[in-house]
């Protein structure tokens, strides 16, 4: 192997290679926890933008989700004490209801969403803008009461454990570890996007819901409840976002913070486009922001031995920090090529024989 | 068609628009207010001390409840302060090191206003504007009597936590995670624990690594991105038993980390053990300043007109620095090691131990 490395100039590659696969080797269990929360926003979005409505609030439905499942599960946890962790992720009563508590805020959220830009057909930027606002000012204000007396949270999941012969299988045991090591809302965003993309391109709901998206008026047609549909997908749509928020206060974390999300969700739309609207693609966009997220602290913290590392450290710590953003500028340009909304995005819908 | 109600109409043909006077009174006169580094009021750490202290002083000098503003990036600092200068408050706090700048210009238009600005030490030019370059010829002290800046020296319980975590690990390798170099503060902490470990094991490897590039939400408001990144670097150290976070929120992500990887973490600025019970069981000790006690006196020194201006630097000699209490590990600690730390402190106190050098923080003077 270390001859490879030093040819000149082409022993670098190689190098650089090597660097590139111990780094995701060795830090793929949290290059997935990362990715979780950003792929559960972009699914969120891929619900309602299929189906025709934007939404910008997904860090404010995860902001608001996160806090209500942190909440609820501790108030649980604080009335029934001892509450043994069952077998599997350490699921306990207090913390399920919590993760219930996060859906159906995001739910919750999501219906305001939902009649605000169905019903009332106002603006969708400026509604998801206000859920943004008013999320961050309602959690900060309701933490800062209770942070006058701190109390302990219902604790998080633990993650499940694979068999050792798995993740010590050579070659492929990392990948394993990487998706199996993990909480469960972490495992479960692989799993999801893969029944959102079947579910959007291979069932009649898909077929419905991205007809509503393009052409509303011609679905309405053909006896398609646009409003209807636009309905349920986007309060579905909260459901992800439920999780999402779940995730950073009862899957990843265990304590809230005032803005905790800090821009996921804005990333999270990112990705959504990055993936051209597909769950699939989202997921990986996702992965790809982690991933590179990682890779820009492993150069700062860990950087390679040698010429590698010589030529890595001279790369200002800024760059590095905008490494994920630099990635997808490259990656959209050259390989995604054009990324094309669903064509009736944005436009409330308003039937003719009402109007 | 019958009317349909109010929740099922279209916005347009709502017609409801109430166009309203803007009945916003003015407020009662309210003499203080508090103005937090970037990312959030309510963080269990340092700014939420410094508001406790604020709220103290206010009840202390007899004033009304203060008022505060979050500022959510370094550009709504001089903003927020201007809306506290335009609503006619007497004492406007202004915390962290970050706002120090935006401080200094508020201080020198606004005479009749009294500024504590919070991890701060206000460096001028001769003619009394900030001081970008760190060059500090102005006497802060007379160009702006109206201008007190708060400073601890952190190196000094850094030096101490340095000497605790030395003490408790097995493997001979710990860890600090700060939320940026560019803050002296974090710096000092974190160059003074390394000597503190050193000093008692002069062979120990103390990886001390930076969240965030700049003093943004990153580095201290992010508790998923901190703990993410304690978990890297743990994964790249093996055997690291001990981490020190200096990174407020994010460090709390950090503190998480250690307690799932069953290793030791160390607090920072108040009792973590006490302000985080989430991850007390893995909270050794907290490297601590007195926030809430020093913002409040220097408050009610200014009511009692004894009010000081230019720069304080708070340290062991008036214990406002220090460890905080070992709490339920108390026992682990053995009469041993106790007794470095009472010498380290009186050593520190007779100025014969430096917790670091002066200038630990790459050449700019604090």
């Amino acid at each position: 192997m270390s001859g490879l490395f030093e040819i000149p100039v082409l022993g670098i590659i190689f190098q650089l290679l090597d660097f590139l696969i111990n780094v995701f080797t060795l830090n793929g269990v949290i290059i997935l926890a990362l990715t979780a929360p950003l792929a559960l926003g972009a699914l969120c979005g891929v619900m309602n933008e299929r189906s025709g409505v934007v939404n910008i609030g997904i860090e404010g439905m995860m902001l608001a989700s996160a806090f209500a499942g942190w909440f609820v599960a501790a108030v649980v946890a604080q009335a029934m004490p001892g509450s043994t962790p069952g077998p599997l992720f350490g699921f306990t009563v207090p913390l399920l209801i919590g993760l219930l508590a996060a859906v159906a805020t995001g739910m919750l959220v999501s219906a305001l969403h939902a009649w605000l830009s169905i019903t009332i057909r106002a603006d969708q930027i400026i509604s998801g803008t206000m859920i943004n606002i008013v999320a961050l000012g309602l959690t900060g204000y309701f933490d800062l009461l209770l942070s006058q007396n701190p109390f302990p949270s219902a604790g998080t999941f633990s993650a499940f454990d694979p068999p050792g012969w798995l993740v010590d299988l050579p070659f492929v045991g990392w990948l394993f570890r990487m998706f199996l090591n993990q909480n469960p809302i972490t495992i479960s965003v692989i799993v999801l996007a893969v029944l959102l993309q079947i579910w959007l391109f291979r069932s009649r709901w898909g077929l419905r819901t991205r007809a509503v998206g393009e052409h509303p008026k011609a679905a309405e047609t053909v006896g398609i409840n646009v409003i209807r549909l636009r309905y349920r997908n986007v309060i579905l749509g909260g459901v992800f976002a439920g999780l999402g928020g779940a995730w950073f206060t009862l899957d990843f974390g265990n304590l809230f913070q005032n803005g905790m999300t800090n821009g996921r969700g804005f990333i999270a739309l990112a990705a959504l486009i990055f993936g051209r609207w597909h769950p699939m693609g989202a997921f990986f966009a996702a992965l790809l922001f982690a991933a590179s997220g990682s890779l820009g602290i492993a150069i700062r913290t860990a950087p390679p031995p040698g010429q590698l590392g010589e030529l890595l450290q001279s790369i200002p710590e800024q760059v590095l920090s905008a490494l994920p953003y630099i990635v997808t500028i490259v990656v959209l340009a050259g390989v995604v090529g054009r990324s094309i909304a669903p064509a009736a995005v944005g436009q409330p819908y308003r039937r003719e024989s009402t109007s | 068609m019958p009317r349909r109600p109010w929740w099922s109409r279209p916005a347009a043909a709502a017609g409801r628009t109430r166009a309203r006077a803007d009945r916003r009174s003015r407020s009662a006169w309210s003499p203080t207010s508090e103005l937090t580094d970037v990312g959030t009021l309510n963080d269990k750490n340092f700014n939420e001390y410094s508001w406790l202290g604020a709220q103290e002083g206010a009840t202390r000098i007899g004033a009304p409840a203060p008022k505060s503003a979050i500022s959510q990036a370094s550009a709504d600092i001089a903003k927020n302060i201007q809306s506290f200068v335009d609503q006619k408050f007497d004492i406007i706090v202004t915390v962290g090191f970050a706002a120090g700048g935006d401080t200094i210009e508020a201080a020198k238009a606004n005479p009749n206003i009294k500024f504590i600005g919070v991890d701060q030490a206000p460096c001028v030019t001769e003619a009394g504007d900030n001081d970008p370059n760190f060059g500090c010829k102005g006497d802060a002290a007379k160009l702006l009597p109206n201008l007190l800046g708060i400073g601890w020296k952190e190196q000094q319980p850094g030096y101490l936590a340095g000497i605790v975590a030395a003490t408790i690990s097995k493997s001979g390798i710990i860890g600090g995670v700060g939320g940026t170099k560019v803050i002296p503060a974090v710096v000092n902490y974190l160059v003074a624990y390394e000597n503190g470990a050193k000093s008692i094991k002069s062979d120990i490897k103390v990886v001390v690594q930076y969240v965030s590039a700049a003093p943004d939400k990153l580095a201290f408001a992010d508790p998923a991105a901190g703990k993410a990144f304690t978990q890297q670097m743990l994964a790249s150290n093996a055997g690291m038993d001990v981490v020190f976070q200096v990174a407020g929120l994010t460090g709390n992500g950090a503190l998480q980390a250690a307690c799932e990887a069953k290793i030791w973490g160390v607090g920072v600025d108040v009792d973590q053990y006490v302000s985080t019970p989430d991850t007390a069981k893995c909270t050794f000790v907290s490297a601590e300043k007195k926030l809430k006690k020093n913002v409040s006196d220097a408050i009610a020194a200014i009511a009692a007109g004894k009010g000081k201006s230019g720069s304080v630097k708070l340290d062991l000699t008036t214990d406002d620095v220090g460890l905080s209490e070992f709490h339920e590990f108390d026992s682990q600690v053995s009469a041993e090691t106790k007794k470095k730390i009472t010498d380290a402190i009186a050593a520190m106190k007779a100025g014969t131990l430096k917790a670091c050098e002066e200038d630990a923080f790459g050449g700019r003077k604090q």
